[in-house]
């Protein structure tokens, strides 16, 4: 039930209420600028109450690294201020042959240049950080003490709050429906309860993206399509059994830590889609159990809460689309996050509000430029977790 | 006999079980949590927030079995020597053994039908072998909780007799006791329903789906009602009526359907007080003595909620079925044929409240729709004609006094959600349902909302003056009960 007017107008007005909406609008807010979220049903209901709560800076690339250095600080900087879990735990990725090793060497080059502390371990030293791993196979580990995990409800919900103090509307359970355009120029949205007059619009709707684009009528093409990942999550346990995110790519592309309510939360890399079906299905609960197990085999005897559904928004190359639509008067997209939109949040928040008050940023945005895929200049693909 | 039993225990079935070291005698084949109650023990886990647990109010009964710890023992029975301690809810077992386990088992069926109370009794009677059928039922016997009553009940007059007669399945009915369904999958040709019996994980494909899941008692709000000692009324009938041993010697009845556990507890000589209006339980590590409102002071070693029952929903959201509020529950949306959506049926106290009789009814009403699908001769009309006899009954939402408990000691759900961590939330400017529950863990614990979802629901309406029709009610996922990890991570 919608418990907030839709305001009559609106200078900027957000699309989308996750996480980078949300942050967007709390950085904009507190910028001074008038902002409006729209939110079709409540905050987070997209994929951003349904991840996996992982937060890292071992990318693979210079401009993910450096976005996520600059988040992590944004995480750290807001979670103090506003009082909500953050904890740099690190990622743990677990290493089962020289390939794996190799590569992993490149990338801790890379992170390493940009201040990143990541560095390659024994497989000794990865159990005395998860004393419960099954080592038998690991040959080294990837570990950077510095990435971490947040609760995705409480800093939602805290950052939410705060837009909502420096004067942001956040306006739920309303869909945006179309949009009012003149000759080019941006004039409102309709909406399930009605118009709302506005000049500038965000579309960080994610998952939903290429709709709202359509709406919009632009002509570039954004390819970001809707794949069905899911979780799990056990009864809790005591706090501090599995402090880091534990990755192993041998064992189905598995993900894994524990949240801090005590609960060992994750995933596998089974995907679906493209499709906007959200049933958790049968076969996950199989995979991820499977292979869970295999990485730490106490887990077999925990018992499973409950499994869950959300979005990776992909892209060809798992990067997102961030950035300014030419084409219409004044038009910003942010989405297409694959696995990795939480973590980035602040950053884009930053990157996004720079762009709309002051037309450039200091981030290396030009890596999203929404339209590489019509150029034809893919990235490397980002490196993904699930 | 032992401090707590009502009846003479077969004496050839006699051992000895420690708890916490101390010896105590059981009776081979009792759960845990029965023979330890006939020896007058309520408290035997704690959650994780440090507050002590019994066995029949709400919340896991996680106990260290033999030197293991995190067992249920709630579905463990008793052995001679068995050795049981107190653990913690975060407690759990580090080392563990590592086995292939066993093979996953597969049926086709025609018609999967979850639960075995008597509405899903009704559906596989009225199909009467015409089509294959399983019926799988989490407790260890057949007519849920007609199993439960010693009084007679309306319709079906001695409920032993009309179990005998019920319990009488067609051959070509495969049972499943002790086994819970985790979830109804749609695979397109068939459903999958996936149950697990102990460590064994069996998938049924079925072309129908009946979800007769039943019905939850409602736990009510007072401080300390999480206390050991507290009893759900089904709980309660079922230590007297299917193992002979009392809930306690002097027992207070509180909520709004007292009658429902009367007559059995006058059948057993138990005395017992009727309290209309609890505010606070007390004792040291159980119950011992009732507060009302009006600050009289009950003394009593157990307290038993009687305060009706409402349909349990997971099944029915988890199956992609939607609800409604009406008669003060949230019901599934039926079509005319009692399907939640196109092959999946609902029948009994999983639909609205009524007498096990009309929910009987039901379940041949729902088993002579699917006949009639499948091509056969039936006349669901004579149970519509009958069914109207029965208007379901109302289980009206009370204003709660919220105001004068004192939050903290007022549980809500049994993973330590109280009545003040709500509030909190809610003070915040939070009055999203779907909020507070991911603030709070409402709903998101071992339950998954089956006994807290709806004081959440009562609460946040309170609270925030949102009807309860208008709130956005959580779904239930899959596995919609617990289950350890060991048994899907099975690879064939
Ligand atoms: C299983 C899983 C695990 C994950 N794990 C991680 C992880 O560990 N770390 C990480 O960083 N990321 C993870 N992710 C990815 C992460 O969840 C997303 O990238 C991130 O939440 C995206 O946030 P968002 O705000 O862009 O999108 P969303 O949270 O999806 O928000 C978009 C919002 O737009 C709204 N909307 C859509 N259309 C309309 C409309 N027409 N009108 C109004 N509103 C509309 C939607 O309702 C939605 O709330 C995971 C994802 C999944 C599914």
């Amino acid at each position: 039930m919608p418990t907030k007017e839709l305001p009559e107008r609106s200078e900027i007005t957000i699309i989308g209420g996750g996480i980078v909406g949300v942050t967007i609008a709390h950085e904009l807010a507190k910028r001074g600028e008038e902002v409006t979220v729209i939110e079709k049903r409540f905050i987070g209901s997209g994929s951003t109450f349904r991840c996996g709560t992982g937060i890292r800076q071992q990318f693979n690339d210079e401009a993910n690294v450096q976005v996520m250095k600059r988040s992590v600080e944004l995480w750290k900087r807001y979670s103090e201020e506003y009082d909500f879990p953050f904890e740099q735990t690190g990622y743990l990725f677990l290493l089962y042959d020289d390939e794996e090793v190799e590569t992993f060497k490149r990338n801790i080059a890379i992170q390493n240049r940009f201040g990143v502390p990541t560095r390659l371990i024994t497989p000794e030293e990865a159990k005395e950080i998860v004393p419960l791993l099954d080592i038998s196979e690991v040959i080294a580990a990837s570990w950077n003490p510095t990435d971490g995990k947040a609760s995705p409800f409480k800093s939602t919900a805290k950052f939410a709050i705060k837009a909502e103090e420096f004067g942001a509307k956040l306006v739920e359970y309303t869909e945006v429906k179309d949009f009012i355009i003149e000759n080019g120029e941006i004039k409102g949205l309709k909406t399930s309860r009605g118009v709302i007059k506005t000049g500038i619009v965000v579309n960080a709707t994610n998952a939903w993206a290429k709709l709202i684009n359509a709406m919009a009528g632009i002509s570039v093409r954004i390819p970001i399509e809707p794949y069905k990942h899911q979780a799990v999550i056990t009864q809790p346990i005591k706090k501090g059994t599995i402090r880091p995110m534990v990755i192993s790519f041998k064992y189905g592309h598995a993900y894994l830590t524990q949240t801090s309510h005590g609960g060992v939360v994750g995933g596998v890399g089974y995907e679906l889609g493209p499709t906007y079906d959200l049933n958790p299905t049968y076969e996950f609960l199989r995979e991820v159990s499977y292979y869970f197990t295999k990485i730490i085999p106490a887990l077999r005897e925990l018992l499973i809460l409950r499994t869950w559904a959300g979005y990776y928004a992909k892209t060809p190359d798992s990067n997102p689309a961030i950035g300014k639509i030419e084409e219409l008067s004044d038009y910003y997209i942010a989405a297409g996050f694959s696995g990795h939109g939480f973590m980035m949040a602040p950053a884009v928040a930053e990157m996004v509000a720079d762009l709309i008050t002051k037309g450039r940023t200091d981030l290396p945005v030009e890596w999203y430029d929404p339209y590489r895929f019509e150029r034809g200049e893919l990235r490397g693909q980002a490196l993904q977790m699930g | 006999m032992r401090p707590l039993d009502l009846t003479e225990k077969d004496p050839s079935k006699r051992v000895t079980i420690y708890f916490e070291g101390q010896p105590l005698e059981a009776y081979e084949g009792e759960k845990v949590t029965v023979a330890l109650l006939a020896n007058g023990i309520y408290w035997l886990t704690t959650s994780t927030g440090g507050r002590r647990r019994g066995a029949f109010t709400f919340g896991p009964v996680p106990m260290v079995v033999n030197g293991v710890k995190n067992v249920n023992a709630r579905k463990t029975a008793v052995k001679d020597g068995m050795r049981l301690e107190r653990q913690g809810y975060d407690d759990f077992q580090e080392n563990v053994e590592i086995d292939e386990g066993k093979p996953v088992l597969q049926y086709v069926v025609d018609v999967a039908v979850i639960g075995a109370g008597p509405a899903g009794l009704g559906v596989v009677k009225e199909i009467g072998g015409r089509l294959t059928t399983a019926i799988i039922e989490e407790r260890g016997w057949l007519g849920g909780d007609l199993k439960l009553k010693g009084v007679e009940q309306e319709g079906f007059g001695d409920p032993k007799e009309a179990l005998n007669e019920l319990s009488d399945l067609p051959e070509n009915t495969r049972v499943f006791l002790k086994s819970v369904a985790i979830g109804v999958f749609d695979k397109g040709e068939y459903f999958l329903v996936p149950i697990v019996r102990g460590d064994q994980l069996i998938e049924i494909l079925a072309k129908r789906v009946v979800l007769a899941t039943g019905a939850v008692d409602n736990i009510m709000l007072f401080e300390n009602n999480d206390y050991p000692g507290i009893f759900r009324r089904s709980d309660a009938l079922e230590v007297m009526n299917v193992w002979g041993v009392a809930p306690g010697r002097k027992v207070a009845v509180v909520g709004a359907f007292p009658e429902e556990i009367t007559a059995e507890l006058d059948r057993w000589g138990i005395e017992y007080v009727v309290v209309p209006n609890p505010k606070r339980v007390e004792g040291n590590e159980k119950v011992e003595r009732l507060i009302d409102a009006n600050g009289n002071v009950y003394d009593v070693d157990a307290v038993i909620m009687s305060d009706g029952r409402r349909p349990d929903i997971n099944p029915v959201t988890q199956a992609g079925g939607r609800l409604y509020f009406k008669r003060g529950y949230y019901r599934p949306v039926i079509d005319s044929n009692h399907r939640i959506r196109e092959g999946i049926y609902v029948a009994g106290s999983a639909v609205s409240i009524k007498p096990h009789y009309a929910n009987y009814l039901e379940g041949r009403l729902v088993g002579a729709y699917i006949l009639r699908e499948f091509g056969f001769e039936a006349e669901p009309c004579v149970y519509e004609e009958r069914l109207k006899n029965y208007e379901p009954i109302a289980v009206p939402v009370h204003r709660l006094p919220l105001d004068e408990f004192n939050g903290e000691d007022v549980h809500i759900c049994g993973c330590d959600v109280t009545l003040r961590k709500v509030d909190d939330v809610v003070k915040s400017g939070i009055t999203d349902l779907q909020i507070i529950k991911r603030l709070t863990h409402l709903a998101m614990g071992f339950c998954q909302g089956r006994f807290c979802l709806f004081n959440g629901a009562v609460v946040v309406s309170q609270r925030t003056g949102t009807p309860m029709d208008k709130l956005d009610i959580p779904v239930a996922r899959p596995p919609i009960k617990n289950v350890k990890m060991k048994v899907p991570a099975r690879r064939d």
